[in-house]
C-alpha cells in the first residue's frame, strides 16, 4: 500500500528531455552565430518551426502561411493525444520558470502550498483571445509574446552577448587560461562580440517574468503563456488522462504540492486536462498509488476527474467567461488602437532612422509577420540589425533595423532573409539583394572633412562595395583660410550616386569621425516603400543614361512590397 | 668557490650568452658563404593560363612564392627554430580570389608551409578585415589554404588593439594588435591591386590591417605609412601579382578588371616591392602619381630603394 508506484523514472525521463531541450535551444542558437560564412540553415528555426501560436498569428495578421511553420501542426497533433506535454517536457522558458522557482525556493524557502487550480488561470485564455483578435484586424503584436520568441530575443540580444562579456572579460577572474579562452572565442562565441541597443529593457521584462516565480511557481505558464493558452484550448479532453482511484485516495494532497500546472481544483481530484503540463510529478508524489495516467477518447469524460471547472457550464461560470471574453476583447481593441494611432504605423511616414534589412517587406506587411524573434540579428554576420525602441513605433518594438554604426549590411549576405521564419524579410538571391535598395547614404556637409575642413579623406569611398562605387570623389576648388590668408586648394569631395547607393552603410561604417558620422544612411529610397522615392531611376530614361553602368538597373523589385 | 656570487654567476652566463651567440652567427656565415639576393622576382614562363579564373593560377602562384623565397636564401634566412610568425596577407574585402581583392589564398599557403620547413612554431594568418572576418576569411579562400599546412588562422579582436608609441613623424601613437608585433617575425604577404584613393596599395599598405582606427590615414597616406613601415622593421615582404586588380580598387568585384600577371615578388626591401607594385599596375602615365608620391616620400625617410635594379635582384623564369 505504501509502495511507490515507479513513475518516478517518468519525473527523470520528463528531466531528461526538458534539460535536452533546452541545451538544444541555446545550442542552435549558438550555432546560428557561429555558421555565419556558410548559409543559412532551417535548424535556427527549429524552435518556432514547432510552435503553432506563430503559424496562427501569421496567418490571421499576414494572411500568410510559411510553408516551414506547418510542421508546428505536429505540435498540435501530439497536444491533441498527450496534453501540454509541450509545456511540461519541452518547451526551454517553461524549464526556465521551472528552474528559477526552484532557484527562489532555494534562496527563500518558506512553506510548501498545494498548488491548484485558481480562476485567473483563465487569465492567459483572454489574453490569447485579445492576441488573436486583434491579429485579425491585422496586428501581429501578441508574437511578441510568444513564450518561445521571448526567449529567443532575450537571449540573442542580452544573455548572450552579456555571458560572452563575463567569459571573456572575466576569463582572468574566473581562471580559464588563454587556450582555454581562444577555444571558447574561436568555436562557441564567434568573432566579433554583439551589442545591442535597448537589451536592458528586454533583459529587465524577463527577469520581471522570472521573478514572479516566486509569487506563483510557474506563473508565466500558468497564468499568461499564449501559446499555453492555445495548447491548453487543443487539449480540453486528450488522449492521456489522469484518473484517481477514489478507494484508495485518502486526500492527503502530496499530489497538489508538487504540481506545474496547478491542473487540479481540488486535492486529488477535479483535474483539468488543459491546464495539465503532464509533468509526473503528481503520480510520483503519490504514496498510495492512486494516481495514473490512462487513455480515454475524446468524447468520454473521465471518471474521478474534474467535471471540467474552467469549462463548467454552469450558469455563473458561463456568465464568467463572457466577462472575461468581453474583457478581452476591449483589451484586444484598445491594445490596437494605442498602437495603430502612431504616423509610423500609417506605413507612409518612415522614421529617418527605420532602416530595414534587405528584403524586408513594405512596413505595414512586415510589422503584420515580424515577430521580433531576433533571430535575424543574431545571424547578422556584422551585428548591423538591432532592436528598435521608438523608430517604428511600440507596435514594431525590438523589430530589427540596420544601424551601420555598428556594422555594415555585408554586400554578398542574405542570411537575414534566408533565416526569417514568418517571411517579414524575404530570401534574396545575391543578385536581388545588390539592387535592393535599403535606404541612401547622406553626406553631411558641415562634418564631412573635405567640405567643411579643407582635407582630403574619401574613406567612405573606400569602404563603397560597388566596383564602380556608388559614392564617388569629384575634385572642386576650394576657399581655405590657413590662419594668415585665404587660400585656394583642390580637394576631393565625395558625392552619393542615388542610383548605385543600396544604403549598405559601408560608409557610416568606416567614416573617420566615430562619434557622429559625416555621413549617414536614412530610408529614403528604399526600394520596399515606392510612395516615398525621392529620385526618379535615371536608368529607364535612355536621354540620360549613364555610358558607365555596367550593371543592369534595379528595375522592378519582386520585394519592393507595395 | 665559496666566493662564487650571484653577480659573478649572472657575469658568467651573460658572457657564455654572448659566446654562443657569436658561435652561431660564426657559423651561420660560414653556410652562406654567397650573399643571397635581397630580392626576387618570380615569373611563370609554363604553360598560360587561359584567363584569372584558370584554377591553374593556384599551382602556379605557390610555385612563385616558393622559387622566389629560395632565391632570398630560403625561409631559413627570417625564421629560426621555435619562432612565432605571422603571414599578414590582404584579406579585408568579401571577394573571390578570382575577383583579385584579396592576396592569393595559395601564395600564403606557401608561405606557411615554408616557415614550418624552416621550424617556426606557430604560424598565423591574420588581418583586420573591412568585410565581416568570419565571412571574409572563407570567402577569399585563405582560411582552408592556409589551414592546410598547419596555418592557425586568427580573428583579430577590437579589445587586441592597444595603443602603441611608434614614435613617428606624423603619428605619435596607433592603436596596434599586439599579438602581430609581439611575434618572432611578420611577413607582409600583399597583393597589387588599384586603389582608389592612393592609386595602388602594396606592401607598405597592406601593414593598415596591423591597426585599428585607420581612417585618419586617408588624409596623408605618403607620411602615415612612412612612420607605420618603420615601425613595423619589415624583414620580408612578398607581393603577390598572380592577378592583379587594375581598377576599381580597393574593393574590386569585376572580373574585367582583373589582369594575371603570374608574378610573385618578394625581399627584403619594402619600398623596392612596392614600386614594383606600381610598375605592373600603371596603366597609363600619371595614373599612379599619388602611389609614386607615397614611395618617393618612403625612399626619403630611409625605409628603402624605390629603383630595385640597384638591389641584388634575382630575376627568375618559372615553368
Amino acid at each position: 500500500m505504501t509502495a511507490r508506484r515507479p513513475t518516478l523514472n517518468g519525473v527523470l525521463v520528463r528531466r531528461t528531455v526538458q534539460l535536452a531541450a533546452l541545451v538544444l535551444f541555446f545550442g542552435l542558437i549558438v550555432s546560428a552565430r557561429r555558421q555565419g560564412a556558410a548559409g543559412a540553415s532551417l535548424w535556427w528555426q527549429g524552435f518556432f518551426l514547432l510552435d503553432p501560436l506563430v503559424l496562427l498569428l501569421t496567418w490571421l495578421a499576414g494572411h500568410a502561411v510559411p510553408a516551414a511553420l506547418l510542421v508546428s501542426l505536429g505540435t498540435v497533433a501530439i497536444t491533441l493525444l498527450l496534453g501540454r506535454v509541450f509545456c511540461g517536457w519541452f518547451c526551454p522558458l517553461g524549464t526556465i520558470h521551472a528552474l528559477a522557482g526552484r532557484f527562489l525556493e532555494f534562496c527563500w524557502p518558506r512553506r510548501k502550498r498545494p498548488q491548484h487550480w485558481s480562476r485567473w488561470q483563465l487569465a492567459k485564455y483572454y489574453l490569447l483571445f485579445a492576441v488573436l483578435l486583434s491579429a485579425a484586424c491585422g496586428v501581429h503584436w501578441g508574437a511578441m509574446l510568444d513564450p518561445l520568441v521571448l526567449l529567443y530575443r532575450t537571449t540573442v540580444t542580452a544573455l548572450a552577448p552579456g555571458m560572452q562579456w563575463a567569459l571573456e572579460d572575466g576569463s582572468n577572474v574566473l581562471g580559464m587560461s588563454e587556450p582555454a579562452r581562444q577555444l571558447l572565442r574561436e568555436h562557441v562565441t564567434e568573432v566579433e562580440r554583439q551589442a545591442f541597443y535597448g537589451s536592458g529593457l528586454i533583459m529587465a521584462v524577463f527577469v520581471a517574468l522570472l521573478a514572479l516565480n516566486r509569487w506563483q511557481p510557474r506563473f508565466w505558464c500558468r497564468y499568461l503563456c499564449p501559446l499555453g493558452a492555445l495548447l491548453g484550448a487543443v487539449a480540453v479532453r486528450p488522449l492521456l488522462r489522469r484518473r484517481v482511484e477514489p478507494a484508495s485516495c485518502n486526500q492527503c494532497d502530496l499530489c497538489g504540492l508538487k504540481c506545474h500546472g496547478a491542473a487540479a481544483a481540488t486535492p486529488g481530484g477535479d483535474w483539468l486536462a488543459a491546464e495539465c503540463f503532464g509533468c509526473l510529478n503528481c503520480t510520483s508524489a503519490c504514496r498510495r498509488g492512486s494516481l495514473g495516467f490512462h487513455l480515454a477518447w475524446p468524447w468520454q469524460a473521465s471518471p474521478g476527474s474534474g467535471s471540467g471547472t474552467a469549462l463548467d457550464r454552469s450558469r455563473r461560470r458561463f456568465l464568467n467567461g463572457l466577462r472575461g471574453i468581453a474583457g478581452a476583447t476591449a483589451g484586444g481593441l484598445a491594445g490596437m488602437l494605442l498602437l495603430r494611432a502612431t504616423p509610423q504605423a500609417r506605413g507612409s511616414v518612415g522614421s529617418e532612422n527605420l532602416v530595414r534589412p534587405p528584403g524586408s517587406l513594405a512596413e505595414r506587411e512586415f510589422l503584420k509577420r515580424c515577430t521580433a524573434c531576433g533571430l535575424c540579428m543574431r545571424v547578422c554576420p556584422t551585428g548591423c540589425l538591432q532592436p528598435t525602441l521608438g523608430e517604428a513605433g511600440l507596435e514594431g518594438i525590438w523589430t530589427p533595423h540596420v544601424v551601420p554604426r555598428i556594422g555594415r549590411c555585408e554586400y554578398d549576405c542574405t542570411l537575414c532573409g534566408h533565416t526569417c521564419p514568418t517571411g517579414a524579410i524575404a530570401p534574396l538571391t545575391i543578385e536581388e539583394k545588390h539592387a535592393t535598395k535599403i535606404g541612401i547614404a547622406l553626406v553631411d556637409h558641415s562634418r564631412c572633412i573635405p567640405y567643411a575642413y579643407a582635407r582630403d579623406c574619401g574613406t567612405c569611398v573606400e569602404a563603397c562595395p560597388f566596383p564602380e562605387k556608388a559614392i564617388r570623389l569629384v575634385d572642386v576648388e576650394i576657399q581655405y583660410h590657413d590662419g594668415k590668408r585665404q587660400r585656394t586648394k583642390v580637394v576631393s569631395q565625395p558625392v552619393v550616386d542615388p542610383d548605385r547607393c543600396t544604403g549598405c552603410g559601408g560608409c557610416v561604417k568606416e567614416c573617420t569621425f566615430k562619434d557622429e558620422p559625416a555621413i549617414r544612411v536614412v530610408s529614403a529610397n528604399e526600394t520596399r516603400t515606392p510612395s516615398a522615392k525621392p529620385f526618379l531611376e535615371m536608368q529607364q530614361n535612355s536621354a540620360a543614361k549613364q555610358p558607365e553602368t555596367t550593371t543592369p538597373p534595379p528595375g522592378d523589385n519582386p520585394y519592393g512590397g507595395s | 668557490m665559496s666566493n662564487y656570487s650571484r653577480r659573478d654567476f649572472l657575469a658568467h652566463s651573460a658572457a657564455a650568452g654572448m659566446l654562443a651567440l657569436q658561435a652561431d652567427r660564426l657559423l651561420a656565415a660560414d653556410k652562406t658563404a654567397a650573399k643571397p639576393a635581397d630580392m626576387a622576382i618570380a615569373r611563370w614562363k609554363g604553360a598560360e593560363p587561359k584567363d584569372a579564373t584558370d584554377p591553374q593560377l593556384a599551382d602556379i602562384a605557390g610555385k612563385l612564392t616558393q622559387k622566389a623565397i629560395e632565391a632570398l636564401g630560403g625561409m631559413q634566412r627570417f625564421v629560426k627554430r621555435g619562432d612565432v610568425v605571422w603571414v599578414k596577407p590582404n584579406i579585408g574585402w568579401d571577394r573571390t580570389p578570382q575577383q583579385a581583392g584579396n592576396t592569393n589564398p595559395q601564395v600564403v599557403a606557401a608561405l606557411v608551409a615554408m616557415c614550418f620547413d624552416a621550424g617556426a612554431k606557430t604560424v598565423k594568418v591574420g588581418d583586420n578585415s573591412v568585410h565581416a572576418a568570419v565571412k571574409t576569411y572563407e570567402s577569399s579562400g585563405i582560411a582552408p589554404a592556409a589551414k592546410t599546412p598547419g596555418g592557425k588562422m586568427v580573428f583579430l579582436e577590437k579589445q587586441g588593439f592597444k595603443e602603441t608609441a611608434i614614435h613617428g613623424e606624423r603619428v605619435k601613437t596607433l592603436m596596434m594588435y599586439s599579438d602581430i608585433i609581439e611575434c618572432d617575425l611578420v611577413i607582409n604577404a600583399a597583393i597589387a591591386k588599384h586603389h582608389v584613393l592612393s592609386n595602388a596599395t602594396l606592401c607598405m599598405k597592406n601593414y593598415m590591417g596591423v591597426m585599428d582606427n585607420r581612417a585618419p590615414f586617408h588624409q596623408d597616406f605618403a607620411a602615415c605609412l612612412a612612420d607605420l613601415t618603420r615601425f613595423m622593421k619589415p624583414r620580408l615582404s612578398v607581393l603577390d601579382a598572380v592577378r592583379v586588380l587594375k581598377d576599381h580598387g580597393p574593393t574590386g568585384g569585376n572580373m574585367e578588371d582583373v589582369v594575371v600577371k603570374s608574378t610573385v615578388a618578394a625581399g627584403v626591401d619594402i619600398v623596392a616591392l612596392d614600386a614594383l607594385g606600381v610598375e605592373l599596375l600603371g596603366r597609363e602615365p600619371g595614373d599612379m602619381r599619388k602611389a609614386q608620391a607615397i614611395i618617393k616620400y618612403a625612399q626619403e625617410a630611409g625605409l628603402g630603394k624605390s629603383d630595385y635594379h640597384s638591389l641584388a635582384l634575382k630575376e627568375l623564369a618559372v615553368s
